[in-house]
């Protein structure tokens, strides 16, 4: 069993390398073959934890804790390669694999004859075993192996319409904040390290709050909280998800409303002790979870289109999910978390339904459909429903304090660097998409 | 819901301003796009605005004013070369037909010049690369490979070295352009767009809603304007970036009480922009955001294309907001708002060297030597270069997209000829096994050629799809009334479908489920997005929610047939019947004053109409089948430009069902026959729907049918149902994910999976590929493998002795067919401009359009996903008449006058009895057509034409073999 939950969870792993080291060679597999690989290494992938999870969960048989060594080791700390598969990992994996190997199914159809094609399944592979990794991670410093590769797949497929500049640019916003909330990350490492000996999920050895370490808890709880924060839209990193939505729907659909963003939220689950072990830490998520909710709710309120109706939807969730580890009720949140990325992931493949859908609805009412939003009508005075629909419109303004007092003084000065650059030559206009388009090749 | 429009406040605008800004709002507005909502996509010249110009001259002019691609890349041109696809007999045409002119006397002429370029191809390279390719490349080693015969005659005893030199010393160096005064401020100001149109596409995105958002933006029926100015204006708001000073803006034009007319001269004033270049300004400030601007504009001109919500949209407020944001970005950017105006966008000069190049590429083509070159005093070098700048980039792209056309000309109209000389195919004698009334449309071309194919003695037919029935439909279970014919036609009649006699309960039944189910899905599509509701229904439902999901990805048609076995248990519809007779002459429905149904001699008129240029006028067979059409699929905004364009972008299966009534009506037999129009009394017409994504082909009315016709029904079921399956199994051939061996019942499946298919892109390809569209009898063409490319359009010139007729047929279908090619040619010349770039980051916003991503422009015309297997070409009209007569007919009517002689179109006519085709040239000139240098090949049956090819394919004649062959197709 031990070799086929390996297997399972580097399977697409190796299919990311296989497919990058025959593209380094100049080969490329033709596209049913890439397709169906992929829906077959999930597919197997979901067998296999499926097993385990009727295993864990209803056959109530021991967690297991793989330790495959060390990969570098000093005197004082050690980077050990550590698996848990426990009733916290496996459910994630299940549903990981699951939704994953759908939006892999989806994707091959979807994505067919577009010059992208590979490498957007290599990134896809790529994503599932860094996801993979973050569940089964079992300390911090593997989980945050996993994290940036979730992290640079999730921008590098925002970022897959190259040839525009509104995709790519967004990518590198959305970049900017992954890396400042990976900060976090790297420091709670560090300092559980130092002050824990390193934070290993299946054995933490927290100081007693009577020793006088409980700041150190928080500190590192509050760490952890803000690196979840980054992962999954919420609190100080609010504004990237909507911007997100620049790649082909079924990454949107993947990163965003199914797995991607619940790892923010799995790491909370993760680091439950920590939480419990400090009350400041607790309040603080369930204050950031419950502030994001009710923003996202407004900001919901207001949208118009399919897929950012859908990203503030899913805000919204991720807030409240942030509560309900907040208060304890870790269960629930388990229950949420597996539900909404099963909702989210439908909603969000069917995106470009709304349309039809809508006129579908529409006409089976009888041509009325009840209007709504009328009760915040009813409750708010009309000046403060304007107010509030011109902070629903500027996104609760979010984007515009980070843009003006973080992004402009940064671009400032990249910009004075780039005098001491020599002049770029002026790029040459690609020309339109014409009927001998041919697939990517590397460069 | 209608909402009423706010007045104008503030003091009025002074006359000559007021008008000037109207004048300039108006030439603005013709500029842009006037693609309606996305639900209901209506095919159209792209470039509309540039009708009255000739198809040559207007591409450039469009070009300009929307940097766009006015053909395809020469790369494109050069690969089709090299597949033979142009010829340079094509190439020497086209040219011939050039003006000409001397560059050097008696040895070069613009003629000669143009042709050795474009043979051999001109090499061009980036021009940072020009260094590179002389030291480290072989420009200076050798010449290039691929010159003739004569040039390298020419070239003899010259090196490369040597005529590098020579052109790099006597080249002149180009004079530098000046510096160009910019049109808007975006031109010189890096970021202005950057910081105006999130907002403003935030805001535009919001007025025109049309249902989406939970929470519809307040004050929307003050206008766009006045919304904007209250909303913006809020305290305690943060600006966004590059927009500081916003809120002052709008609190400074609320507190004022103007209007946007007034706002809209203010920020001109403050821009600096002086009254003479208001157009200019204007035009290039909206077509910044092309799609938001036009979706503005058109609502405003046409409210009723709104879905469910009439705003009351004005462009004037667009372009209010508008310049009021670049006001303040303006000067957050520059500090004054009009100091944009002392900037200059330096000209774009082509540098010495890429001068150089050129020249050296073209003495190459056409083997002039060093010596040569050095030989020619500074006139003719000048005359020479100055030749060479004349055949530049743009120029050689138009002879090459000439010369591309003319050798599809040539692969229709040859063996087109030689169809004709061989004579009709023979059908057997006597009557008709049936008859079937097909749309005009290109996709129904395979299948009819299949049912011919497999039973010759059914006669098929073509006529425009809402089969002359302009109807305001409603159907059972619509939300309200449609029109169902040509957008340029607007409805006089009411036609509604209510439950048959006995069926009312079923109905009331069927409509109160229907009205839970939506309660249902929209009650818990909104409560899964909310806060408390999201909590709840996502921990409860979230899971459910897996099966439908998993189904539908891996399973697409077990999921659609789950799905049609819960409605056909739960949701049985009732039997339905058309309400079309008016008795009281003068019955008009209240609100808008429509006709009741028709009148008896209305109802001759129309189905008059559509047989009489057939030339149905007597001998029918038993069934008569009238088959309108549409598509289903799913997860595509743009599902409506696969419907039928002759009912407005709507399906036309109740104008099928209509007509099949009306035309077995007694009484209106009996007026019919006391017009000339004999109906047999055991002929029977049903009406048909064929959709023509997933192939499946419904018949209406089936219980009405005497029963003496169940065995002709019977036998007509069997063939239809076989050439359904030959017709996917042509089209499979497209699907490059379908395997080329794939059985017909196989790739029927395969294209009802397809249609099914929630992650499917390409559901179908539509009118790609369309590039003909033939008017005459069905006999001329019949037999004819024309490769779904051609319109076909049933006219009996022997029935329309003084052509009226073919005035009728020619007004409907040239404007719809014509619209059809010029949009599937501007999205494949230019898909990212003119097009709508690819499917797969769209977003729907509003119900309006689709936009890329998390925001921008309002997408207008097609996607890749839908041209990219078209050829653009612009449609050949192939019309069975007289060519004196068919440019009489043409030139009578303004607007196809205008669509013909600007070349928006190619016309030919055809003589069958004496196989003679001519062309027409323009200017009142047909050329007889000549040669015979495509082959025709025979065939035994389409399938062997196009077995295992991919690509386009060229004509050939089907000359069905025997009934064993026809039997052995079906195995392939």
């Amino acid at each position: 069993m031990k070799t086929l939950l390996l297997l399972a969870l580097a399977l697409p792993g190796v299919l990311f390398m296989a497919s990058g080291l025959a593209w380094l060679a100049g080969l490329k597999a033709p596209e049913p073959i890439v397709s169906r690989l992929t829906k077959a290494s999930y597919l197997f992938s979901f067998l296999v934890f499926s097993v385990e999870a009727v295993r864990l969960l209803f056959l109530h048989d021991p967690s297991l804790d793989l330790r495959l060594g060390d990969w570098f080791a000093t005197a004082h700390a050690h980077f050990g390669v550590e698996l848990l598969f426990d009733r916290l990992s496996v459910p994630l994996l299940w549903l990981a694999s699951l939704l994953v190997g759908i939006v892999a199914a989806f994707s091959g159809r979807y994505m067919h004859k577009d010059p992208g094609f590979h490498r957007y399944f290599n990134l896809l592979n790529l994503f599932g075993f860094g996801a993979f990794l973050v569940a089964a991670a079992g300390s911090v410093e593997l989980l945050m192996a996993g994290w940036e590769l979730v992290g640079i797949t999730s921008v590098l497929l925002i970022g897959f319409f190259q040839e525009r500049p509104e995709p790519v640019g967004n990518a590198l916003r959305v970049y900017g904040y992954y890396r400042v909330a990976d900060i976090f990350l790297v420091a709670s490492v560090m300092l559980g390290h130092l002050w824990f000996g390193g934070i290993e999920f299946a054995h933490l050895h927290l100081p007693d709050a009577a020793a006088g370490g409980s700041w150190k808890v928080t500190a590192t709880a509050l760490l952890l909280i803000m690196a979840a924060c980054g992962k999954s839209s919420v609190g100080p990193f609010f504004g990237w998800l909507p911007r997100a939505m620049e790649g082909p729907t079924p990454s949107s659909a993947i990163f965003y409303g199914a797995v991607s963003v619940h790892l923010g939220a799995f790491l909370l689950l993760r680091a439950e002790p920590l939480l419990r072990a400090s009350g400041t830490a607790a309040a603080a998520l369930v204050l950031l979870g419950g502030a994001s909710a009710l923003l996202g709710t407004l900001l919901h309120r207001s949208a118009n289109d399919a897929k950012t109706m859908l990203a503030h939807a899913t805000q919204t969730q991720l807030g409240l999910i942030f509560v309900e580890i907040g208060m304890g009720w870790t269960g629930v949140a388990a229950f949420h978390i597996t539900g909404h990325a099963i909702v989210r992931t439908a909603q969000f493949l069917r995106a470009p339904s709304l349309l039809h859908e809508h006129l579908h609805v529409h006409a089976a009412a009888g041509g009325e459909l009840a209007p709504t939003g009328e009760h915040l009508e009813a409750l708010v005075p009309r000046r403060a429903q304007w107010w509030l629909y011109r902070v629903a419109m500027g996104a609760g303004f979010y984007e515009a304090v980070v843009s003006r007092a973080l992004v402009a003084p940064l671009a400032r000065l990249t910009d004075g660097l780039a005098l001491l650059e020599p002049a770029p030559a002026k790029p040459r206009s690609t020309g339109p998409l014409d009927a001998s388009r041919t697939e990517e090749t590397q460069r | 819901m209608v909402m009423s429009e706010g007045g104008t406040m503030g003091g009025a605008v002074e006359g000559g301003d007021a008008s000037r800004l109207r004048h300039a709002l108006q030439h603005a507005a013709h500029r842009l796009p006037i693609q309606g909502p996305i639900g209901v996509f209506v095919h159209h010249n792209t470039l509309h605005a540039f009708q009255h110009i000739p198809f040559e001259q207007a591409v450039l002019e469009a070009s300009k004013a929307f940097r766009s691609e006015p053909f395809l890349t020469e790369a494109g041109y050069r690969a089709a070369k090299a597949k033979g696809r142009i010829l340079d007999v094509d190439l020497d045409v086209v040219l011939a037909r050039e003006p000409d002119a001397t560059v050097l006397p008696g040895r070069l002429t613009r003629r000669q010049l143009l042709a050795a370029w474009l043979k051999a191809g001109c090499r061009t390279v980036p021009a940072e690369t020009i260094p590179w390719h002389l030291e480290e490349g072989d420009w200076l080693e050798r010449f290039r490979d691929d010159l003739s015969e004569a040039a390298r005659k020419g070239l003899a005893g010259t090196s490369p070295r040597a005529l590098w030199e020579c052109c790099l010393a006597r080249v002149p160096r180009p004079v530098g352009g000046d510096a160009v005064m910019p049109r808007r401020p975006a031109d010189v100001v890096a970021g202005l767009d950057e910081a105006v149109h999130p907002t403003l596409i935030r805001l535009a995105g919001a007025f025109l809603d049309q249902g989406v958002a939970y929470w519809p933006m307040p004050l929307r029926c003050d206008g766009f304007f006045r919304a904007c100015v209250q909303l913006l204006s809020r305290p305690a708001s943060i600006a966004p970036p590059g927009l500081e000073g916003l809120k002052d803006a709008f609190q400074g034009l609320g507190e004022a009480r103007v209007d946007a007319e007034a706002a809209v001269l203010q920020c001109l004033g403050e821009l600096g922009v002086p009254p003479g270049e208001w157009d200019g300004f204007v035009e290039a400030e909206l077509l910044a955001l092309p799609g938001w601007a036009g979706m503005m504009s058109l609502l405003e001109s046409k409210p009723g294309l709104a879905p469910h919500i009439i705003v009351p949209a004005r462009l004037v407020d667009f372009l209010a907001v508008r310049l009021v944001l670049l006001v303040t970005a303006t000067r957050g950017a520059l500090g004054g708002a009009s100091v944009w105006r002392s900037r200059r966008i330096p000209a774009e000069a082509e540098g010495h060297l890429e001068r150089v190049a050129s020249v050296f590429d073209a003495a190459q083509v056409v083997g002039l030597g060093a010596a040569a070159l050095a030989a020619l005093d500074d006139r003719l070098l000048g005359q020479f270069v100055e030749a060479i700048q004349a055949a530049g980039p743009l120029e050689r792209r138009r002879i090459l997209h000439l010369a591309y056309e003319r050798r599809h000309e040539r692969l229709i109209l040859v063996p087109l000829r030689q169809h004709l000389a061989a004579g009709r195919l023979s059908r057997p004698q006597g009557r008709p096994m049936a008859q079937m009334v097909f749309c005009i449309d290109d996709r129904e071309e395979s299948i009819r050629r299949a049912i011919e194919e497999i039973e010759p003695s059914i006669e098929t037919h073509g006529a425009a799809g809402f089969f002359g029935c302009a109807i305001d439909y409603a159907g059972i279970d619509d939300a309200g009334p449609v029109s169902l014919c040509p957008v340029v036609v607007t409805p006089q009649h009411a036609v509604r479908e209510g439950p048959a006699e006995g069926h009312a309960d079923t109905h009331e039944r069927r409509r109160a489920l229907r009205r839970l189910w939506s309660r249902w899905v929209r009650s818990g599509n909104v409560a899964s997005q909310t806060l408390v509701r999201g909590l709840f229904s996502t921990i409860v439902l979230g899971f459910f929610s897996l099966f439908p999901l998993v189904l539908r990805v891996l399973s697409p048609l077990g999921y659609a047939r789950m799905v049609g076995w819960l409605n056909a248990r739960f949701l049985p519809e009732p039997r339905t019947e058309l309400r079309f007779m008016r008795h009281d002459e003068s019955a008009r429905e209240a609100t808008r004053g429509l006709f009741l149904g028709f009148s008896v001699s209305e109802m001759a008129d129309r189905v008059g109409n559509v047989l009489g240029p057939m030339g149905m006028k007597s001998g029918h067979a038993r069934l008569v089948v009238v088959l309108g059409h549409g598509s289903t699929s799913l997860n595509n905004p743009h599902e409506s430009a696969y419907d039928c364009g002759a009912c407005g972008g709507r399906q036309g299966g109740p104008n099928a069902r209509l007509f099949a009534t009306l035309a077995n009506h007694p009484q209106v037999r009996a007026e019919l026959r006391s017009r000339g129009l004999v109906i047999p009394d055991d002929t029977w017409f049903l009406g048909g729907y064929h959709d023509t994504c997933s192939d499946d082909i419904d018949l209406f009315d089936l219980d009405r049918m005497p029963a003496t016709h169940g065995p002709d029904l019977a036998a007509l079921r069997a063939v239809l149902d076989q050439a359904r399956q030959r017709n996917a199994h042509e089209r499979v051939r497209r699907f490059e994910v379908a395997p080329p061996s794939l059985a017909p019942e196989e790739a029927l499946r395969h294209v009802m999976q397809r249609s099914e298919h929630l992650g499917e892109p390409r559901p179908e390809y539509g009118h790609s590929t369309n590039a003909v569209a033939f008017v005459g009898r069905r006999d001329t063409t019949r037999g004819l493998f024309l490769d779904r490319r051609a319109f076909l359009v049933s006219y009996d010139l022997e029935a329309d002795p003084t052509a009226r007729f073919l005035g009728n047929i020619l007004g409907a279908v040239i404007p719809v067919c014509g619209g059809i090619s010029l949009e599937y040619y501007f999205s494949t010349v230019d898909n990212e401009v003119l097009g709508c770039g690819t499917k797969l980051p769209h977003n729907v916003i509003g119900l309006v359009g689709v936009m890329n991503g998390m925001q921008g422009d309002l997408r207008t015309g097609l996607t890749w996903q839908m041209v990219e297997i078209h050829e653009p070409v612009r449609i050949l009209f192939v019309v069975e008449n007289a060519p004196e007569v068919v440019l009489r007919v043409i030139h009578a009517n303004p607007e196809l006058k205008e669509w013909l002689e600007n070349r928006w179109i190619r016309l030919a006519c055809v003589d069958a009895a004496r196989a003679a085709i001519s062309v027409y040239r323009g200017d009142g000139v047909f050329e007889p057509l000549e040669g015979d240098e495509v082959a025709l090949p025979r065939v035994r049956c389409s399938a062997d034409h196009y077995r295992g090819q991919r690509g386009h394919l060229p004509l050939a004649r089907i000359e069905a073999g025997s009934a064993t062959h026809a039997a052995c197709c079906d195995r392939h």
